[in-house]
């Protein structure tokens, strides 16, 4: 990558691959003093080369490496690759097997909102109390997760034409009795960190993106709903029962980093509200239609969308009749994201230690925007 | 007021975490139950497999072989766990059921041809003991109304 | 008859035949430590007898054992106590399931491990600040009184004001390792230094003098006795508060750890350290977080007074000032788990806008009390 020019009078400091906070990336800070007068964000740590490794799987296999793209949000990201092999097929999915994707949905959004809040409250710290009983809960998601799929991340549940299996017994009171537990958890998270005097501090009036710049530079995700855009995948454009569910698309109006926080926060309430209703008022039926093992599509070309917890991810692939693929192309939520990022230190004024809270606020994940 | 509000109420609500028991697993004496369909390490049942090779093809991560067995007629799959990322496709797409998860997942040893798993060894799977020999009992989770906690699910 | 003369000579050969032998034996120690003693140089044994009392507290009581051991217990509480706010267990295998080794096990490991200097460092700076990092906080803890009579340094009316200068020179040490290793990360953690002890000391100073005013003397030792009936938190609320916020900020722990900001700053200016060096920087952490504290117990918290328990006033004394560290140490602790920490603007604006106008106000307060002829 070819680095942009200091300036004279700037120092730059590499926030860098080796650092404790900066993740999979390097972001090089032009500061002078503490005012950052630029961002330049160096991805590419972590490219794996997704959509070439997909061209060379067949459709089933393909699940299985386009899951690992983000690790805390598998479920959302398989869901958009298999609404593109059905939408290319011409497969509907039977109704119960639509409600089982919305609950496993869901609930891996509340785990990607969770690992997001637990980040962000450590990043004005780096003291992982929070972060520690974000875990904690995330667990219990994991338990009910494991129970229903068999395993804790990567659950490769969806098939083109429905789910794996089927919802075990008992499993419905499970969720009931979890789902009691992580709302009373939240008032927790509440009081002891949100209506927290420093942590308010720290984070409200920090790098405020308008309304305007957010729908100009492309932001998604809850960035966009945190400056007030109402704008969501599951509302706009529904797919696997989410036309059928009764939720709220949360906005906030101020657009710093807490109004994003508040965001993820109530979208997690918003998901708890979606599981109760799916584990009470499942309809029944099968969960699965028979497609052949090793397909073959005609040559077309479609595009699917489907909204992760980073925002929206669109997979628009290209058959051609092979067993494989002929092109897959990915359009991850976290790239845009990043590019909003870096034009904030010129909208507004960042400084050195508001750094680690806005990239938290815009809760990029690196493997998702390098694939 | 609200001030003094938000700089006490967190003190309120953390202090008492102090005394709270640790929420953690002390993994070699203690260990989790998992559930049915945990996706562990594999057994193969030699009687019913019929060297169809399914598991070969439609294994994404190109971890199955198919391997001589000596004592044996056919071939037998061999699985790499240094590549396999138990993703299920071959236990559930076997058409004859000779392949399912156990639920043991300590594969670590200090050679990397180590991780390739023999169809003798698959078919072979220890006891937990024999894997974790610190061992003392298996729990589960459960909640209450302000904590999650283990209890106690049997002693080994 | 038979059985009692069984009974005492089981009595006599597994009680008393053993203490008589022993007895014999630990006689025949003494005389010859004591034979041995009279040997030593005439100048040594007068040099022991009549400097015993200093001796102790040097090697002792509050010198090097007593830091030494503050030092490693608060590490390991600290770990502990932390561990229990966060669901976790902390040290726990080292030590027999309370993890006290383990301190010593990262100490041997701190001491063995290479030091990295590096190749455009300053070396003569960069090798001697770390050293002198933990001794000038220490240099603090010998004026503290533990006893009218206990105190390693006795300046008389100069103690107060040598704690302070002392205390002036503690930022300094911290922005000459940032410059000295050469690094990016570490020489913002030095500007950084210097802006939060600017924004903190004025407030200090004012509050220390304002209860040396209320005592009517700059010596430690009369100030804790000045507070004999009542604490002096009690009539200066103002300055109690502002002087806790003060002892958190001067030894840098959180929320006012912005210096050494591990998430913007690697590690702020310790971050080339390595080694024993390091593990000097972390020491230094706590004798002056010691230091402080034992400041703001005898200037607020009424020092070493406290009803007679002990017998000898010397160890009651000495029983009430440990305790009063007992319970303040944890707050302070836990404080680190609630708050995050603040940013730097936000620091000199908490120092310059709030906390020096309420430090005078107190000023005034004590001055208005003292005038009125409430505290004589």
């Amino acid at each position: 990558m070819s680095e942009p020019k200091i300036e004279p009078d700037l120092m730059r400091v590499s926030w860098g691959p080796q650092h404790p906070m900066s993740g999979q990336t390097r972001i090089l800070l032009d500061i002078d003093g503490e005012i950052v007068h630029r961002l330049t964000a160096d991805l590419g740590f972590t490219h794996r080369g997704i959509e070439k490794i997909l061209e060379n799987r067949t459709f089933l296999q393909g699940i299985i490496p386009i899951e690992r793209m983000v690790m805390v949000d598998t479920a959302n990201i398989g869901l958009g690759y298999v609404l593109a092999i059905e939408e290319a097929l011409g497969v509907e999915p039977p109704e119960r097997a639509d409600w089982i994707r919305s609950m496993i949905c869901e609930f891996y959004r509340i785990n990607s909102h969770l690992y997001a809040f637990g980040l962000q409250v450590e990043a004005t710290a780096y003291f992982p109390a929070v972060f520690l009983w974000t875990t904690i809960d995330r667990e219990i998601i994991l338990d009910l997760q494991e129970q229903l799929t068999g395993a804790r991340w990567s659950y490769n549940f969806f098939m083109p034409g429905g789910v794996h299996a089927d919802i075990p017994e008992g499993f419905q009171d499970k969720v009931l009795e979890g789902v009691e537990y992580l709302r009373g958890r939240f008032k927790q998270y509440w009081g002891a960190m949100v209506e927290n005097a420093i942590f308010e501090m720290r984070n409200e009036g920090v790098a405020v993106l308008r309304k305007e710049d957010a729908i100009r530079l492309g932001a998604t995700g809850p960035v966009l709903r945190g400056s007030g855009v109402d704008m969501d995948v599951r509302k706009d454009d529904p797919y696997a029962a989410y036309g059928d569910l009764d939720f709220k698309v949360v906005t906030e109006a101020e657009g710093d980093a807490m109004a994003r926080l508040k965001v993820r926060f109530h979208e997690i309430e918003q998901s708890l509200d979606i599981i109760e209703q799916v584990a009470n008022e499942i309809p029944g039926g099968p969960v699965r239609t028979r497609i052949p093992l090793f397909l073959r599509i005609k040559p077309t070309e479609v595009l699917s969308r489907v909204e992760t917890a980073r925002g929206e991810l669109g997979i628009h692939m290209f058959t051609d009749g092979g067993m494989n693929p002929y092109r897959v192309q990915i359009n991850s939520p976290s790239l845009r994201n990043m590019y909003v990022f870096e034009r904030l230190a010129e909208l507004d004024e960042i400084l050195l230690a508001d750094v680690p809270v806005v990239i938290n606020s815009i809760d990029p994940w690196y493997l998702d925007s390098d694939r | 007021m609200s001030l003094l509000k938000k700089l006490f109420k967190p003190f309120l609500i953390v202090a008492p975490y102090v005394f709270r028991n640790s929420q953690t697993v002390a993994y070699p004496d203690e260990r989790l139950v998992f559930s049915d369909r945990f996706r562990g390490r594999h057994r193969l049942y030699f009687e019913r497999c019929i060297h169809c090779s399914t598991c070969v093809r439609v294994c994404p991560c190109n971890s199955i072989t198919l391997v001589d067995v000596e004592g044996r007629e056919g071939t037998y799959p061999q699985i790499d766990y240094g590549m396999c990322s138990l993703c299920g496709y071959c236990v559930e797409f076997c058409p004859k059921e000779a392949l399912e998860f156990t639920d043991l997942v300590e594969f670590s040893t200090r050679d990397r041809t180590e991780l390739v798993y023999s169809p003798e060894r698959l078919a072979q799977v220890p006891d937990i003991k024999d894997v974790v020999p610190r061992l003392k009992r298996r729990i589960e989770p459960y909640l209450t109304k302000t904590e999650m906690k283990y209890r106690k699910v049997e002693d080994l | 008859m038979n059985d009692l003369l069984t009974i005492w000579k089981a009595l006599f050969t597994y009680t008393i035949a053993p203490l008589e032998i022993s007895g014999k034996l630990i006689a025949g120690l003494f005389n010859s430590f004591t034979s041995a003693l009279w040997s030593l140089p005439g100048w040594l044994l007068r040099f022991f007898w009549f400097n015993f009392k200093p001796l102790m507290q040097v090697l002792l009581l509050p010198g090097l054992a007593f830091i030494l051991l503050f030092a490693i217990i608060v590490v390991w509480f600290e770990r502990k106590f932390l561990a229990r706010a966060m669901l976790k267990v902390g040290p726990y295998y080292c030590g027999k399931r309370s993890g006290w080794l383990q301190l010593i096990a990262d100490f041997l490991k701190l001491f063995l491990k290479e030091i990295i200097i590096p190749y455009d460092a300053h070396k003569i700076l960069f090798l001697l600040m770390p050293v002198m990092l933990p001794t000038i906080p220490a240099l603090a803890v010998i004026l503290i009184p533990f006893d009218q009579n206990w105190v390693l340094f006795n300046a008389g009316s100069l103690s107060l004001p040598m704690f302070i200068a002392i205390a002036g020179l503690a930022p300094l040490i911290p922005i000459f390792s940032g410059w000295a290793a050469n690094n990016k990360y570490t020489i913002i953690g030095s500007f950084r230094t210097a802006y939060l002890y600017i924004s903190a000391e004025i407030p200090l100073v004012i509050c220390a003098a304002a209860t040396a005013i209320m005592a009517g003397s700059f010596n430690l030792v009369e100030i804790v006795e000045a507070q004999a009936n009542l604490w002096f938190a009690v009539p200066q609320f103002i300055g109690f508060v502002i002087f806790f916020l003060g002892l958190i900020i001067e030894s840098e722990r959180t929320p006012f750890d912005i210096p050494t900001a591990e998430v913007e700053l690697v590690m702020g200016w310790r971050t080339e350290f390595s080694g024993i060096l390091f593990g000097f920087t972390m020491m230094a952490e706590y004798v002056g977080f010691l230091a402080w504290s034992l400041l703001f117990i005898t200037l607020y918290l009424g020092g070493f007074n406290g009803p007679n328990v002990l017998g000898l006033p010397l160890y009651s004394h000495v029983f009430w000032l440990l305790l009063k560290l007992a319970v303040l140490v944890p707050i302070v602790i836990i404080i680190r788990g609630i708050f995050p920490r603040l940013r730097m603007d936000q620091m000199l604006r908490l120092g310059w806008y709030y906390l020096t106008p309420l430090a005078v106000l107190n000023l005034f307060i004590v001055l208005t009390l003292k005038l009125l002829g409430v505290f004589p």
